[in-house]
C-alpha cells in the first residue's frame, strides 16, 4: 500500500471544491400521459436551463433519483434517448413516492438530480445486431438504447425488439412500438401471455416469439438487451444461450432498492457490486459473477 | 523521528492546549457504572477525562458520520421549491481515541472520500478534526475480552493516520506526530526531547502487551478472508449463522467502519421540510425491500451472509484499500447470538476444516 496516496486522499494538499452528490436540483413539470394502469409518464424539464444542458449529456440506461419533499426519494430509469428533446420518466405507482409523482400536475414542481449510473456502451456495439427482449415494464428501462439505435440506424445492423406482457392491456409504448415496426430494418414481435377476443397477434411467453415461423434471431455479432420481471429473465436467458448467444453479449440493467444512487448508502449492494454506480447494467457474464443472487 | 516526551501529569494539558486554541475536544469518560463513554470536554469534567479505560461502545464514528445527519432544508412558497444544503464544520479534537477507532475513521475516509463521488458533508467533518490517539498499553483495563486488533492489525498502537500519538511509558508519556498538525503542538513546552531508552520502553511494552491478548480465534482472520473471498463457505454454515441473528442491527450499530444509511424527510414547519440521513443496517429486513414489497435478500442468513462478505471479501479490502473490520470487537460484545466477528470466523474455519476433512476422506476412498 503507498501510503503517500493515502495521504493524499485523506488530507488533500489543495482542498478541491467537492460537489454536493445528495443536491438536487428543482424541475418543473410539463405535462402527464396515461400509458397503462397505474402507470404514467412524466415529462419535465429543470427549471435552470444550465442544469437541463448538463443533463441531457446522459447515456441509454442510466439513471436519476427523484426527490418528492416530504416524503422522499426514488430512483427511476430514463427512458428518454439523449437523442430526443423531451426528459421524461415512466413510472408505476407502487410506493409512498411514486404515490406522490402521481398526484403531480402540470405546473408542479419536484426535484431531480442525476444521471447516474454506467448506461449501455452503445458505441462499443456499433456494427451489431441489436435484439431487445422486454417483459412488461421492462420495456422502460430499454427504451432508451431503443431510440438512439434507431437515431443512429446506419451505425447498427439489424435491429429486433420482442415485447411481452400478461395481457394486450399491459404492453407498454404501443403506439411507440408500432412506430418503430414501420422503420426500415426493424423488426418489432409483441405477445402476451393471455389474450382476449380482439388481440389476433401471438399468445404465449416472449421467448415463444424467437421460433416463430419468419422470426430469425441473429446470434453472430448480436447483443441481445434484455429486462423484464425475474422469472422472464431466466427463461429468456436460458433460451438465449441455448440459441448459442454467449454471456458477454447479453446484457441487463438491474433494479434495487437505493438511497443515494452514489455508491455510500448501501442498499443496491449485490454481492461485489454496487448497482448504482458498478451498474444498473450488466453483462449476462458479470450477473453470474456477482456472488449473490440477483 | 517526529517523537517528543511528556510528564504524566502534563498528559491532559494537551486537552487544555486544544480547548484553548478553539477545539471542541472530544474525550473519553467512565459513565454512573462501569460504563465508559466519549463526550464534549467542559471546564467541570476536564478532570475526569481517562487516559485508560475501556474502549466504549458507541464508537467515535458519529463525530464524523453522524447517527441522524442533516442534509437538506427544503421551504415551500407559492408553488415554489428552495432546497438549501446545510453543512457543518465543526473545528473538534478527538483525545484518547483507540486505534482500532483511528482504522474506522481511516476506513471511513477511503469509503467516504476516496472514490468517484466523494461526500461533502463528511468531508466538512473530517476537515478539520484533530485526532489524538491513545495506546491501548494497560491490557488490565485497554484490552477487553473481545479485543482482536492483532489480528486485524490495527493495533495496539496505530501505525498511521492519527495526527499525535500518546504512549504511556509509566512517569512519562511519549508522544509521536503523525501529521504536520500534531507536529506544531510540540511546539508547547510541556513537550520535552526524548531519548532512546524512551523508544526501547515502548518497545518493550508493545511486546508485554502484545502477549497480553486473549488468545482468541481470530488468529484464522485471513483464512477466514481467503475463504469468504473464494465463495468457498457453504450455505448451511450461512444458516447457522443466521439463525443466531436477533435481527436487532447492534452488530452495525457500534461498528466504527459500517457506512451505510438511510434517508428521510421530515416535516419541521408548516412549509418546512428536512432531509436528513439515519444509520441504516444490512442486518434489518427492510434493509433492500423495495417499493411493492419485493425484497431481495429476505432470508436473515442472506443478511449475514451480506455483511460479512462486505467486511471480508478481498475484492470490497482491495476496492477501498482498507478493511471494514478493525478488530475493535465492539460487535462481539454486544451481540445477543454470539455472532460478533471472532465467532464468526471460527464457526467459518470449523465448517470449513469440515468440508476439507469430508474431501480428504473422499479421496482416500477413491485411491485405495
Amino acid at each position: 500500500m503507498n501510503s503517500s496516496a493515502i495521504e493524499n486522499v485523506t488530507r488533500p494538499i489543495v482542498p478541491e471544491p467537492i460537489e454536493n452528490v445528495y443536491l438536487p436540483k428543482v424541475a418543473v413539470l410539463d405535462r402527464v400521459v396515461d400509458e397503462i394502469h397505474e402507470l404514467k409518464t412524466f415529462c419535465w424539464h429543470f427549471e435552470d436551463p444550465a442544469e437541463q444542458r448538463a443533463f441531457k449529456r446522459f447515456r441509454p440506461g442510466q439513471f436519476a433519483q427523484v426527490s418528492l419533499f416530504g416524503v422522499g426519494e426514488f430512483p427511476t430509469s430514463l427512458p428518454p434517448s439523449p437523442t430526443e428533446d423531451e426528459t421524461f420518466f415512466t413510472v408505476r405507482q407502487v410506493g409512498s413516492c411514486t404515490s406522490a409523482l402521481h398526484q403531480l400536475k402540470a405546473g408542479d414542481k419536484f426535484a431531480i438530480r442525476g444521471p447516474y449510473g454506467n448506461g449501455f456502451p452503445m458505441e462499443e456495439y456499433y456494427g451489431k445486431n441489436l435484439v431487445f427482449v422486454a417483459g412488461g415494464i421492462g420495456l422502460i428501462p430499454l427504451r432508451s438504447a431503443i431510440v438512439y439505435a434507431l437515431a443512429h440506424r446506419d451505425k447498427f445492423q439489424r435491429i429486433q425488439i420482442f415485447h411481452g406482457a400478461k395481457t394486450p392491456k399491459e404492453l407498454m409504448y404501443v403506439p411507440k412500438l408500432l412506430e418503430w415496426e414501420r422503420t426500415p430494418g426493424v423488426d418489432c414481435h409483441m405477445t402476451v401471455d393471455r389474450a382476449g377476443a380482439d388481440w389476433t397477434g401471438n399468445v404465449g411467453v416472449v421467448g415463444s416469439l424467437f421460433k416463430k415461423p419468419g422470426v430469425e434471431v441473429p446470434v453472430d455479432n448480436t447483443i441481445a438487451f434484455v429486462c423484464g420481471p425475474p422469472i422472464m429473465f431466466r427463461f429468456v436467458i436460458k433460451d438465449l444461450l441455448g440459441m448459442g448467444f454467449q454471456e458477454r453479449n447479453i446484457v441487463s440493467t438491474l433494479e434495487r432498492y437505493m438511497k443515494c444512487g452514489v455508491g455510500k448508502c448501501g442498499h443496491c449492494c449485490i454481492g461485489v457490486a454496487y448497482v448504482c454506480v458498478d451498474g444498473p447494467v450488466f453483462t449476462y457474464e458479470q450477473i453470474k459473477k456477482l456472488g449473490e443472487d440477483i | 523521528m517526529r517523537a517528543r516526551v511528556l510528564d504524566r501529569d502534563d498528559a491532559l494539558k494537551i486537552v487544555d492546549l486544544l480547548r484553548r486554541q478553539g477545539y471542541e475536544v472530544i474525550a473519553p469518560f467512565y459513565g454512573r457504572g462501569r460504563d465508559t463513554l466519549f463526550d464534549t470536554v467542559t471546564d467541570q469534567n476536564r478532570d475526569r477525562v481517562q487516559i485508560h479505560l475501556p474502549n466504549p461502545y458507541y464508537p467515535p464514528k458519529r463525530y464524523v458520520f453522524p447517527h441522524i445527519e442533516r442534509l437538506l432544508k427544503v421551504q415551500r412558497s407559492n408553488g415554489d421549491l428552495h432546497i438549501e444544503p446545510t453543512y457543518e464544520q465543526p473545528l473538534r479534537a478527538i483525545f484518547g481515541i483507540r486505534s482500532c477507532d483511528i482504522a474506522g475513521i481511516f476506513h471511513l475516509d477511503r469509503f467516504y472520500l476516496g472514490r468517484e463521488f466523494r461526500d461533502i458533508y463528511y468531508d466538512n467533518r473530517r476537515k478539520n478534526l484533530l485526532l489524538i490517539n491513545v495506546v491501548c498499553s494497560d491490557p488490565e483495563v485497554d484490552i477487553g475480552e473481545e479485543c482482536f486488533c492483532m489480528c486485524s492489525d490495527t493495533g495496539p498502537a496505530a501505525r498511521g493516520h492519527f495526527d499525535l500519538q500518546l504512549m504511556d511509558l509509566g512517569e512519562e508519556f511519549l508522544a509521536v506526530a503523525g501529521t504536520p498538525a500534531g507536529e506544531a503542538m510540540f511546539a508547547d513546552p510541556i513537550f520535552k526531547k526524548g531519548t532512546e531508552a524512551h523508544i526501547a520502553r515502548r518497545r518493550a511494552i508493545l511486546e508485554d502487551v502484545r502477549k497480553r491478548f486473549k488468545p482468541i480465534t481470530t488468529s484464522w482472520f485471513s483464512a477466514a478472508i481467503q475463504d469468504v473471498s473464494k465463495g468457498e463457505i457453504l450455505e448451511k454454515t450461512w444458516e447457522e449463522i443466521g439463525n443466531r441473528c436477533l435481527e436487532c442491527g447492534g452488530c452495525t450499530y457500534v461498528c466504527p467502519a459500517c457506512t451505510c444509511f438511510t434517508v428521510t424527510d421530515r416535516q419541521v414547519g408548516p412549509n418546512e421540510i428536512e432531509r436528513v440521513r439515519i444509520w441504516d443496517s444490512c442486518g434489518l429486513d427492510g434493509f433492500t425491500r423495495m417499493a411493492g414489497g419485493f425484497n431481495p435478500r429476505r432470508a436473515v442468513h442472506d443478511r449475514r451472509n451480506r455483511r460479512f462478505f462486505r467486511k471480508l471479501a478481498h475484492y470490497f479490502i482491495q476496492r477501498e484499500l482498507s478493511m471494514a473490520c478493525v478488530g475493535c470487537g465492539r460487535c462481539a460484545a454486544v451481540c445477543h447470538g454470539d455472532i460478533g466477528m471472532p465467532s464468526v470466523v471460527e464457526m467459518v474455519r470449523r465448517a470449513t476444516a469440515e468440508v476439507g476433512k469430508a474431501e480428504a476422506e473422499k479421496h482416500e476412498l477413491v485411491s485405495h
